[in-house]
């Protein structure tokens, strides 16, 4: 997938509503933008603007950009809140509510010092609003309902306008019946690009919503009462295997954005790197603020830039570092049978269950290589296969693939990296020296020099 | 009466032929008379007709399993209390077999246990109707003797009494051994549970007191199983009872479960009618009152009226023919009415309204009795087949999905095998609905042809 191609098949409305904005940015329009609305949970890469500022569109993944067009000097876009079916990875469909045909909804992309005008249609069943997370801007547009103005009740539409004063990192979400809504899965990314195209430039920028759900396995729709033991964790609302991978350039400048969502905090740990955060929700980070990383925490309800530069040809992986949070739908209450012996316990269960496996007895690790039958609309728990074997991940990860030659444009997956010779591990097959062991539990103190072996 | 010689007739005759054949060892007993004297009351008493007898009972149930028909035939040839009662009556055990059914068979009449809906396949129906017949020849030749043939009847009505209670019987044994068999199948999973346990236990996984908790669990089902063992035995036991069985002979086992349940219960719309015709005790009423009209030299029957017409107090003393027609009934039970208008006794009017009223109060309840047994077999049969459609099926999907479940290391095996447990408590109920329609069942067959009222209803 690249600019181009996008370009050239067009994305359904959104493309038509593009081009009309493009041919006729002096036109005065009377009736609002068409509603724009994709069916697709690829990442569709949105096209460089062709008119006015230079910008280097984000990258949302395993999502879209809002099409807009310009009424006179202001931007408007057209968000429909609405129930949505998110195919969350393939076999598995997410009943939720969101902007435009998915969720996460679509990223607004502006510029620094535009004025937007965004149309807010309520096809929902009950009132909703839009907060508009980390911009400046009247107190009446801030998007909580009751507090900035009434709630958009159900069918109709508000008008939400201001300025963009300042370039960043934003969100947007609602803030009426918050719970649920975001329960739900409504929220989407608010990327507000510099007007100095030389200010913090990127050759590739990403962007995701960190977004948590507890869809019970066999459902398909979130339980939205639930606070802390939620069982899928996405990126985009999508989880592994099926997120798409960050294809970059070698030598690329890359900036990751991450915002989220979700009811904790996700350290997201990055492969193959060090980096730096260069910008939050409360704008750019200063040079001399920052300071090196390879996880970047991601507190609640905040967000989070990180930039590098892409030297290390590979596939690294990028993840949240809590180990559940790469997990698909799982049990908690699963008792470890690490090391008991159920030779005869499956005998006498299969006499009740004949279907019975034994599983769990050398680990878990069973469950991403064995594929047996799980409930329906239910991604295992471990799953996704590389080129080396079973993954046994889930939830938030996905690989950053650095490759030589890849054109600007071009975010489409590359494949599997082939390590170099000599440049991955390899099995040992000699002798096996005594390895150095320790039964004590005691500190014990290094002499100086180190200690040689033999 | 006609009715009940029709239904001699009907005996399975096929079925008799082929256990004919296996019975060639008992030619002997072929030829022996269906009249009963005295003089064959007394044969009974021969030791080589009482090998003979136990010769046949053992043939029928030793290291057998039997069903419900055979147990009955059992108890009726056995049970020593009702022997002695056919007896009495110048009747033997033997009379009674080869009048009714014809030569012994050893694997029984409907193997499989129970029939459903065809009353005239039971053993009681062709053993009462029997005795009714015997009764019936008898008249022609001892027509004065109406208490002989009262007590006759109160013998047919002992054999359906004993043969309800031993049906009855039967199906509550069977019934408590496929209970206690799914008790064992919860033991079973109850003890997969606890040997997993154990093992966690061992690795260090599961802590003493979730230890325990599945040990206790399994523990008080293993109390829980040998008190089903238990009530299965002496249900059994209580069956041997019946039979008049002892010795070597009480090797015989039931069935581990009882016959699946029929798709749908004849309609038997007709059962009152059935019950009209066919109850003893009715039949017994009428005798009475023939014995009451002999008493007092009444003249011949004038007219009969219907049990209905009686109870509504159609003047049962008229003289003339004329009629009123009372109430209008599908069905009617004919209640002779004599002419009473030579009677100058009260009191001997008064003995004559009394039994005729009892007896238009004994057919009134037959009917309502047939009705509730037909109400209660369609109810219970309703009541077995949710069981086994709605909820059985419900039980499967669970455990299917529980293994599914299972397989994406969503519950764990202790969750499987305790969704397996309530399955099979499920199955238990499943299983005590099915029991049930097969009793209401039988008590279907015994208001039909009475012996329900002094068994069987008690519970
Ligand atoms: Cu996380």
């Amino acid at each position: 997938m690249n600019r181009r191609q996008v370009m050239g098949a067009g994305i359904g409305a959104g493309a038509a509503a593009l081009t009309v904005n493009m041919g006729q940015a002096e036109t005065r329009f009377r009736d609002l933008p068409e509603a724009a609305s994709t069916d697709s949970p690829y990442t569709q890469v949105p096209p460089r603007p062709t008119t006015g500022i230079e910008y280097n569109p984000v990258v949302t993944l395993n999502g879209w950009s809002l099409p807009y067009r310009m009424n006179g000097n202001v931007k408007e876009f057209h968000l429909v809140a609405e129930p949505v079916e998110r195919i969350m990875a393939d076999g598995m469909i997410a009943r939720l509510w969101g902007y435009n045909g998915q969720s996460t909804g679509p990223t607004i992309e502006a510029i620094e010092g535009e004025r937007v005008r965004i149309y807010v249609t309520n096809r929902l069943p009950e009132h909703t609003s839009v907060h508009w997370h980390g911009l400046i801007l009247p107190s009446g547009m801030d998007g909580v309902s009751g507090l900035s103005h009434p709630g958009i009740p159900s069918g109709k539409t508000f008008v939400y306008e201001f300025d963009l004063v300042k370039s960043g990192t934003f969100m947007y979400h609602p803030h009426a019946d918050e719970m649920v809504q975001m329960a739900m899965g409504m929220m989407g990314l608010f990327i507000v690009h510099p007007r100095d195209p030389a200010f913090m430039p990127v050759d590739r920028d990403f962007a995701f919503l960190l977004a948590a759900y507890d869809i019970d396995p066999g459902t398909y729709i979130p339980r939205v009462a639930e606070m802390t033991n939620f069982n899928l964790w996405t990126f985009n609302s999508r989880i592994f295997p099926d997120i798409d991978p960050l294809v970059v350039n070698q030598g690329d400048r890359v900036r990751v954005r991450v915002g989220n969502l979700t009811m904790t905090n996700h350290p997201v740990h990055m492969h193959g790197y060090d980096f730096e955060v260069t910008c939050t929700d409360g704008g750019w980070v200063r040079p001399e603020a920052r300071w090196p990383e390879v996880s970047i925490d991601i507190p609640v309800g905040a967000m989070r830039a990180y930039e590098f530069d892409a030297d290390h040809l590979g596939d690294w992986a990028i993840h949240c570092h809590k180990s559940h949070h790469t997990m698909n739908a799982m049990g908690h209450e699963l008792p470890t049978i690490i090391g008991a012996d159920k030779s005869r316990v499956t005998d006498m269960v299969r006499r009740h269950q004949p279907g019975y496996m034994s599983m769990g007895t050398a680990g878990m690790a069973d469950m991403g290589e064995m594929s047996m039958e799980i409930p329906e609309n239910t991604i295992p728990m471990m799953t996704g296969w590389g080129p080396h074997g079973p993954l046994e991940m889930g939830g938030m990860f996905s690989v950053v693939k650095v490759r030589e030659g890849i054109a600007p444009d071009d975010y489409s997956d590359p494949g599997w990296y082939e390590n170099p010779p000599g440049t991955q591990a390899w099995e040992w097959t000699g002798e096996l020296p005594e390895h150095a062991s320790n039964d004590s539990p005691e500190t014990i103190l290094t002499p100086r020099g180190g200690k040689r072996l033999g | 009466m006609g009715a009940l010689l029709l239904l001699t007739a009907c005996a399975d005759t096929a079925t008799m032929s082929k256990a004919r054949d296996e019975r060639a060892g008992f030619a002997t007993v072929a030829g022996i008379s269906r009249q009963a004297t005295g003089a064959e009351a007394a044969w009974l008493q021969t030791p080589a007709e009482r090998q003979a007898h136990a010769q046949r009972v053992r043939a029928i149930v030793q290291g057998k399993t039997i069903g419900a028909e055979q147990a009955v035939q059992v108890a009726l040839l056995n049970n020593p209390g009702l022997q002695a009662s056919y007896a009495d009556l110048g009747m033997s055990a033997a009379d009674l077999w080869e009048t009714a059914l014809g030569p012994v068979p050893s694997v029984g009449i409907s193997v499989s246990g129970l029939v459903s809906g065809d009353v005239s396949r039971s053993v009681e129906g062709t053993v009462a109707s029997s005795i009714l017949d015997m009764v019936t020849k008898k008249s022609r030749t001892r027509a004065a003797d109406l208490e002989f043939r009262q007590a006759q009847l109160a013998a047919a009505g002992e054999t359906l009494a004993l043969a309800h209670e031993t049906r009855r019987t039967w199906i509550e044994a069977v019934g408590a051994f496929e209970a206690a068999g799914l008790v064992g199948r919860a033991q079973g999973a109850a003890d997969a549970a606890s040997e997993l346990a154990a093992q966690l236990g061992e690795t260090g996984a599961l802590s003493r007191a979730d230890q325990a908790r599945e040990h206790v669990f399994t523990a008080e089902l293993a109390a829980e199983q040998a008190e089903a063992r238990l009530e299965a035995q002496l249900a059994k036991e209580k069956l041997v009872r019946l039979l008049g069985l002892w010795g070597t002979d009480t090797d015989f086992y039931v069935p581990d479960s009882l016959p699946a349940l029929p798709g749908n219960v004849p309609n038997r719309a007709n059962i009152e009618r059935l019950a009209l015709e066919n109850r003893v005790d009715l039949a017994a009423g009428r005798l009475e009152m023939e014995a009451v009209a002999a008493r007092y030299r009444l003249n011949g029957q004038t007219r009969m009226l219907s049990d209905a017409e009686v109870g509504a107090g159609v003047e049962i003393e008229r003289e003339d023919g004329e009629t009123e027609r009372s109430p209008v009934v599908d069905v009617a039970f004919s209640i002779p009415v004599y002419d009473t208008s030579g009677l100058i006794s009260r009191r001997g009017k008064l003995e004559y309204q009394r039994s005729a009223n009892s007896l238009a109060q004994s057919a009134i309840n037959a009917r309502s009795e047939a009705r509730s047994a037909y109400t209660a077999v369609t109810g219970k049969h309703q009541i077995a087949l949710h069981w086994r459609d709605q909820v059985l099926p419900l039980r499967r999907e669970i455990d299917e999905q529980a293994l599914l479940s299972y397989n994406g290391m969503l519950t764990s095996t202790f969750e499987l095998l305790n969704d397996a447990r309530e399955g099979l408590e499920s199955q238990l109920s499943a299983a005590e609905a099915k029991r049930d329609y097969w009793l209401a069942e039988a008590d279907a067959t015994a208001a039909i042809w009475g012996g329900a009222s002094d068994n069987g209803e008690d519970e």
